[in-house]
């Protein structure tokens, strides 16, 4: 393009640093929708084949704690599945202006297929695989809170600015993506290689799921602030699964029959309130400008359908736990 | 689209417009014009709109007329800043003075709805002393309503129309929060934050009139920019969107295109009724109670356009000051180039603002306060603004037009003095319906300039400190306060602390005219507050046999 501007402003000015330029915005999007849409593609056919390779698979009787490992798996299949769709979409906003945001999307997506294609059911050499990607989540996921403080205190304002927490990178989510890693570890010591008494284990896992669920119940709280909870049912993130955190922590620390029952019942409720919130999601799509029909622009703009699944994977993660800590219960009888 | 003179009214025969659909309706009570309504109101806009729809919803019967047009934004709105002057009140007025005020696009509208289809949304509330302003900080006038129950008003106004934030707002009492939280800061509102924190003073995201979350049919806000020409996805809160759909909702009738040109008083001196012209007809509408709500030079204009032999100077102007003591706010501007995009025309123009200098009365030489907000005018806009300050036209300007995208600017929203002098009066001259055009007088005083200088020297240092470059200043005004001034007696104001007239008791004024002083801040706010506080007053008084 010709420089029409006058002498003056035509000054050479030191050029930004390769890093500091601004890159992706708008000009090359067709670009990076082709991109997303591989990446998509890649994973539907990811899917499609751990789908296969699980009907290929003769299905063993389930031993409890089996049956529990695979809850677990359950729930952080949920969870990855829930970071790298959400991951890709909002990434995708932000246009992909620092390579590292192709990580996220990688890495779930990876942990996606880890957790979808069952195990064997005697322990293989698929070991190593399932572990090098679920640390890699972990990893992702720790460094990716980090990135996304980083990218919170760069703003004017800093992290105490509520516009940076609420329009900068969201603080917590990138620990979806961490639990999911977690979980997915978890599993793999469950199954191939327990070291400790099933109760033990539940205890442990129900207590971590209780973390988990806060934590992500302050994001939501935070983005739905941010929403002004101008739907009532925006309050259920931000009211059911931290009473499930609290049911689960009690039946951690005390694993009474009675506080076990309440705990499925809530990690029930939280898993349910996630599948809903895609359904309230989409509606919130909806009441966005030009509404689905304007689908390209309201799924970015709107509330992120992808996001509340997280809340299914730590519901059966929870019920993994208290599965566990079933196992107990029944070998005492 | 047809040209504003050729259009129809559209709100007639039961229906309305829906403003937020394509071409569809909704039902609406009609009124016969020889059925005494409870109150007919001149004017749809932030007064007239808003008390058009809590009257309603009190249970009086409202017919609301608007010399502009009813229009649907969704398909009514384009993307284009010459196409949308329509929404201006660009009929011809003579403006005269040491300071003519350029009369429009910064300070009248011309449809249902008002000004405030076109305003920019900033809805800041008065600081608390300004309503005492004489009796606590020296100049201007007290008002006659208390500032606790304005804040009460605005806190109802900020809620229906679900201003949107920031969590802490800096100067002032403590406030409620805001019913929507803040939008995302633009790289323009940044451009004010660093501006300001190279000054040591607080900055703030600028509470909007634009929703930041799903509003009844109101979809978020989606940063389109073209705000200020009329919000084409009904983001923006104006009283088209909100007042105007709960008076219709509530049993209003609301008349486009109706020109009211005179209000008719009877052998008692009390109002009778409005003459207004719609449709090419001269109609007549009988009215119980006549509110004039169009804005401070339309309501002097037909206050002294209905002069009878009862009230010979004007109807409503015993004291003479109908039309006096007309205010603006100063608008000058400080502009920079940055080295990185700023691409200020995404997102609401002014979505931060400083309002320091309303708060602080230290080392000022000057009465009075200012607030500043970051900027984002569209090309044209911005071109004119170029070209005005500093004289440059053609392939000169087009050069400078090029750095669009790495400009930034701060402008003020500041307080002028009310002055007798500064008036609205009948021309000679008559426009196409025979009415009187308004000559509109206005000068600054010495404190206005002191107050213009102050702010650009301080937005001067602070663009500097901000990273910007090759900075220029630009001059205007924006906004319209006084005229009929509100007061404690009839010697000294034209209403009293309810809107109501001293001299003819069924005649209110429901607009930015009633301001005794301006404030430092966008007036759009206020005057929904006013219109509030009145609507409340109406129903009190009623209720006591009293209206």
């Amino acid at each position: 393009m010709r420089d029409v501007r006058p002498d003056h402003l035509r000054q050479v000015r030191k050029p930004l640093p390769e890093w500091r330029r601004p890159r992706g915005h708008g000009g090359d999007t067709r670009h990076t929708t082709g991109r997303m849409l591989g990446v998509l593609g890649l994973a539907a056919c990811g899917l499609v084949v751990a789908q296969a390779l699980n009907a290929r698979k003769p299905r063993p009787r389930a031993e409890p704690r089996a049956a529990a490992a695979a809850k677990v798996r359950h729930g952080a299949m949920a969870l990855a599945g829930s970071v790298a769709a959400d991951s890709l979409m909002e990434h995708f906003r932000g246009g992909y202006c620092n390579d590292a945001m192709y990580l996220a999307p990688a890495v779930a997506g990876t942990a996606l297929a880890a957790t979808a294609v069952r195990p064997p059911a005697t322990p293989r050499d698929d070991a190593v695989a399932r572990d090098v990607a679920h640390a890699a989540s972990l990893v992702t996921g720790t460094a990716g809170l980090a990135f996304h403080v980083w990218n919170i205190g760069k703003r004017p304002g800093g992290l105490t600015s509520m516009n940076n927490l609420f329009y900068a990178a969201p603080v917590g989510a990138p620990g979806g993506l961490a639990a999911s890693g977690l979980y997915g570890l978890a599993e793999g010591r469950l199954r191939r290689a327990p070291i400790m008494p099933p109760r033990v284990e539940g205890r442990l896992l129900a207590g971590l799921t209780a973390l988990n669920l806060l934590a992500t119940s302050a994001e939501a709280g935070l983005l739905h602030f941010r929403g002004a909870f101008q739907n009532p049912f925006m309050f259920v993130p931000v009211t059911a699964p931290p009473a499930a955190a609290l049911v689960l922590g009690a039946a951690a620390a005390d694993p009474a029959a009675g506080l076990r029952r309440l705990a499925r019942a809530a990690c029930w409720t939280t898993a349910a309130a996630g599948a809903a919130g895609v359904a309230f999601h989409a509606w919130g799509v909806h009441r966005n400008h030009g509404g689905w029909r304007n689908w390209r622009q309201n799924l970015i703009q709107g509330p992120p359908v992808a996001a509340p699944p997280a809340f299914v994977g730590l519901g059966l993660a929870g019920l993994g736990a208290l599965d566990l800590m079933d196992i107990r219960d029944e070998g005492r009888r | 689209m047809p040209l504003i003179e050729d259009l129809e009214p559209r709100a007639r025969d039961g229906r309305a417009p829906d403003v937020f659909s394509h071409g569809d309706w909704v039902p609406m009570r009609c009124y016969g014009d020889a059925e005494e309504v409870d109150f007919v109101i001149v004017g749809t806009g932030a007064g007239g709109g808003t008390l058009a729809g809590k009257l309603a919803e009190a249970g009086f019967s409202v017919v609301a007329m608007d010399a502009g047009p009813f229009w649907r934004p969704l398909e009514d709105f384009a993307s284009d800043e010459r196409h949308q002057d329509k929404l201006y009140w660009l009929e011809d007025r003579l403006s005269e003075g040491d300071d003519p005020i350029a009369l429009g696009s910064n300070n009248s509208g011309c449809a249902v709805g008002g000004s405030t289809v076109h305003y920019q949304m900033v809805a800041l509330r008065f600081r608390p002393e300004w309503f005492r302003s004489r009796s606590l900080l020296g100049y201007g006038h007290d008002w006659p309503v208390d500032w606790r129950r304005m804040w009460q008003c605005y806190d109802e106004v900020e809620e229906a129309l679900k201003i949107a934030g920031p969590v802490r707002y800096p100067w002032g009492p403590k406030r409620g929060r805001y019913p929507y939280r803040e939008h995302e800061l633009n790289a323009s509102a940044h451009v004010l934050a660093r501006a300001c924190e190279a000054m040591g003073v607080d900055w703030a995201a600028c509470p909007n009139a634009t929703v930041s979350a799903p509003h009844g049919k109101s979809p978020p806000c989606v940063y389109r920019g073209f705000c200020k020409i009329g919000c084409a996805t009904n983001a923006k809160q104006s009283t088209l969107n909100t007042f105007v759909p709960r008076a219709l909702a509530a049993g209003a009738e609301i008349r486009d295109l109706a020109t009211v040109t005179r209000i008719e008083t009877g052998r008692d001196g009390r109002a009778a009724g409005v003459l207004y012209h719609r449709d090419g007809e001269w109609r007549r509408q009988k009215a119980r109670n006549v509110v004039v709500a169009g804005y401070s030079i339309e309501t002097p204009r037909l206050l002294l356009n209905s002069a009878s032999p009862a009230h010979p100077g004007g109807l409503a102007n015993s004291s003479g000051l109908v039309g006096k003591n007309l205010m603006v706010h100063a608008n000058h501007a400080v502009w920079g180039r940055f080295e990185e995009e700023i691409r200020w025309y995404k997102g609401p123009p002014s979505l931060a603002v400083c309002e320091h200098w309303n708060y602080a009365d230290d080392h000022k030489d000057f009465f009075g306060g200012y607030a500043f907000m970051s900027q984002g005018p569209l090309p044209a806009d911005f071109a004119t603004t170029v070209a005005d300050a500093e004289g440059i036209f053609g392939m000169e300007l087009r050069q400078r037009m090029a750095d669009y995208n790495h400009m930034a600017g701060l402008k003020i929203v500041g307080e002028t003095m009310p002055q007798e002098r500064n008036r609205v009066e009948l021309a000679d001259e008559t426009d196409p319906l025979g009415v009187p055009r308004a000559r509109v007088t206005y000068s600054m005083c010495d404190n206005d300039r002191a107050l213009s200088d102050h702010s650009v020297r301080f937005m001067r240092e602070a663009m500097a400190g901000a990273g910007g470059q090759q900075l220029f200043t630009s001059e205007g005004t924006a906004h319209l306060m006084g005229g009929c001034r509100m007061g404690f007696t009839p010697e000294d104001s034209v209403v009293d602390g309810d809107g109501r007239s001293w001299d003819v008791p069924n005649l209110w004024v429901c607009d930015g005219s009633l301001f005794p002083t301006g404030g430092g801040v966008n007036p759009s706010m206020t005057i929904m507050a006013l219109a509030v506080h009145i609507a409340d007053r109406i129903k009190t008084l009623a209720a006591r046999g009293e209206v």
